[in-house]
């Protein structure tokens, strides 16, 4: 007992300042965003007041218009859905694309594997913006890539097209940017793999379809939901890459929500877009780490 | 030890000197981009001894959302008429000291003394662009198409012959605005019913431009991406020159619709927090001297309010019309004015819509 106690309080100790930081950096403006989407927009951008002393007497200015203007009109719940399919798409994607990646970098031989991690890592020390720029240089109809699709596409009689300001750049932009947010948690994953296993099934007498499904997957679903995680949520709330890539339907939910806050000056509604976001978010992640575990679980039996 | 202390010292001023002095002696603009000559900036910097340092911002929204929400200590801000009438409502502005601003008679009487800044209060103008469409000289040229009507981005029947080649700003108002001078109303009518008729031409026109575009389009134009562009005029300037420089095979060029067009007279303004409203001052009296506010024209390619700027202004710039139009042309520029926060909401659905749909 005299034991246990201090080992607590050591646990608790160091849970504190991340616990702090979520609350300062997220429940807390959280809440402020929730009281935000009662209130009025100011006159000239900001939050209005939200209440009155007028001859002695309080009032209170607060109201449910902004989360009315929600079920206004189907735009912004199915500008939601647009962003979630996106989102989706991207991280299956990525998933795709990122297995062979990882369980590649997870074979390789210890040096190699140091090497391929850095390249891996690479993209990250340009920044962002720039690396989407270059992307716009590359989609440029004047570019090398698109001359070359479209002087295959003439072969066979099909018209030109045009890959800037698509849908298309921009999935592929997200897919390009969020990728090793993929790999990494599926190598780290993967790597700890025991070959054996495989061997063992083999002996057994297991096919490679059988492999995979009953022993690789159920064993790497962790590294795949943390990789997935680490993508949708950055590419549902994006909105630099459709701004500047996208055409003239491509926008997300990201992109009004910054309209709000910056074009419209209205705070209120930006809070209440922001909000429905955050809990999507929350939402499909709990679902997924449900079901997450309940597969995990009947794996194991 | 003694010794020891006296070099430790010496060498702590060393380092903390220049600092110090740069500290004192540093003007923080927050400007457009591409809004001032790098000469002027260096002129200003030997006649004051001082630094200037720059931040920048690509929209009036962007520039009010920053300063609104308390970002950035200036010293001078360069915002639009429509700003500046709400920074002074906002009660974020410093009044400006006259006696310090000997340069102020070179102002053209025209742009001095505004409903948004009565008397110049806190707000003298710096220089004027206004929104207009840029374009691919040799493409238009070949298509038979005329740049001076705003048609050319909004009717239907002409964009089919440039689809996919336009790009219109990504900017509610300015875009609002151009849709509302095609339909023969002003800039700055705010009944609900003619902003939607604007908006429904510009849900017809939008299968036919490439995309939103505020940010490169200078780029898309000089390397022949975009064959039409909506956007300042300043911009454009640089776009037909960076072309010209680059040895393009086509040509890019710039004209003023028939219909009007917006007007954005930017002003120097300082905030009430500036930390260095002496410097300020110094600044927005360096601007107003002729060759200074000249430069600005012939650099930058922005109109001037500067009256005894006008005969330093190269006269290969004097000719070009979108910058110096005929009076005819001149009347039908007009500015915009803020809009209440019901008005900008209201737009600001109808942007959302337009975006969606």
């Amino acid at each position: 007992m005299s034991r246990a106690l201090p080992k607590l309080s050591a646990k608790t100790l160091l849970s504190l300042p991340p616990a702090a930081y979520l609350f300062l950096l997220f429940a807390l403006p959280s809440l402020m965003m929730l009281f935000a989407s009662f209130r009025y927009p100011g006159e000239y951008g900001g939050l209005a007041p939200w209440y009155y002393l007028e001859e002695g007497s309080l009032s209170f200015d607060l109201t449910l218009e902004n989360w009315l203007r929600l079920f206004e009109s189907d735009i912004y719940l199915g500008l939601l859905i647009k962003s979630l399919f996106i989102a989706l798409l991207t991280t299956a994607i990525c998933a795709l694309m990122a297995y062979p990646v990882a369980l590649t970098i997870a074979r390789a031989r210890k040096g190699r594997r140091e090497l391929l991690l850095l390249l891996v890592i690479l993209p990250f020390w340009s920044n962002f913006l720039v690396r989407i720029y270059a992307w716009m240089i590359i989609f440029s109809p004047q570019g090398a890539m698109t001359i070359a699709i479209n002087e295959l596409r003439a072969l066979f009689d099909l018209a030109p097209i045009s890959l800037m300001f698509s849908n298309v750049a921009v999935i592929t932009c997200l897919v390009y940017v969020h990728l090793p947010f993929m790999i990494l948690p599926l190598y780290a994953n993967l790597e700890k793999h025991d070959p054996r296993l495989l061997d063992a099934a083999q002996d057994l007498g297991a096919s490679r379809s059988q492999r995979f499904w009953l022993i690789t997957w159920p064993q790497a679903l962790p590294g795949l939901f943390a990789g997935a995680v680490l993508v949708f949520i950055p590419s549902l709330g994006i909105f630099a890459i459709p701004d500047l890539l996208g055409g003239t339907d491509g926008i997300m939910i990201g992109n009004v929500i910054k309209q709000q806050f910056v074009e419209s000056r209205d705070w209120p509604f930006g809070s209440v877009l922001s909000l429905v976001l955050t809990g999507f978010t929350l939402l499909l992640i709990g679902l997924a780490a449900h079901f997450g575990r309940a597969r995990g679980s009947e794996g194991k039996a | 030890m003694k010794k020891f202390v006296c070099c430790f010292a010496l060498t702590l001023c060393q380092f903390l000197a220049p600092q110090l002095a740069a500290a004192e002696k540093v003007l923080h603009l927050f400007n457009w981009n591409d809004y001032i000559a790098d000469d002027t900036v260096a002129g200003f910097e030997a006649a004051c001894q001082c630094k200037l340092v720059q931040d920048y911002y690509s929209s009036t929204e962007e520039m009010m959302a920053k300063l609104l929400a308390g970002g950035g200590d200036y010293d001078v801000v360069i915002p639009t008429q429509n700003a500046v009438e709400a920074l002074i409502k906002q009660g974020f502005l410093m009044p400006l000291d006259k006696s310090k601003l000997s340069n102020i008679g070179n102002m053209a009487s025209g742009f001095l003394n505004k409903a948004y800044d009565p008397d110049n209060i806190y707000s003298l103008p710096y220089a004027f662009t206004t929104t207009l469409l840029g374009y691919n000289e040799t493409k238009l040229n070949e298509l038979g198409l005329k740049a001076d009507d705003w048609a050319l981005i909004f009717d239907p029947a002409v964009l089919s012959k440039i689809k996919g080649k336009v790009t219109v700003m990504d900017d509610s108002e300015e875009l609002l605005a151009a849709a509302m001078l095609y339909l023969g109303y002003s800039i700055n009518d705010t009944d609900e019913k003619h902003l939607k008729e604007a908006q429904q031409v510009i849900i017809k026109a939008k299968p036919y431009w490439a995309a939103f575009n505020s940010s490169s389009y200078i780029k898309e134009l000089t390397v022949g991406n975009i064959w039409v562009a909506h956007g300042y005029s300043s911009d454009m300037f640089q776009a037909r020159a960076d072309a010209m420089d680059a040895g393009r095979a086509f040509s890019v060029n710039f004209a003023l619709p028939k219909q009007g067009a917006v007007l954005a007279l930017d002003n120097m303004v300082i905030p009430k927090k500036a930390r260095n409203p002496e410097l300020a001052l110094q600044f927005i009296n360096f601007m107003m001297e002729p060759k200074n506010a000249a430069e600005l024209t012939n650099v930058i390619g922005t109109g001037n309010p500067n009256a005894a700027a006008t005969e330093y202004i190269l006269p290969e710039i004097k000719s070009i019309s979108a910058i110096f139009p005929d009076a005819e042309l001149q009347a039908k520029l007009d500015t915009l004015a803020a809009r209440t926060a019901k008005q900008r909401r209201f737009q600001g659905r109808l942007w959302t819509e337009i975006k969606v749909r």
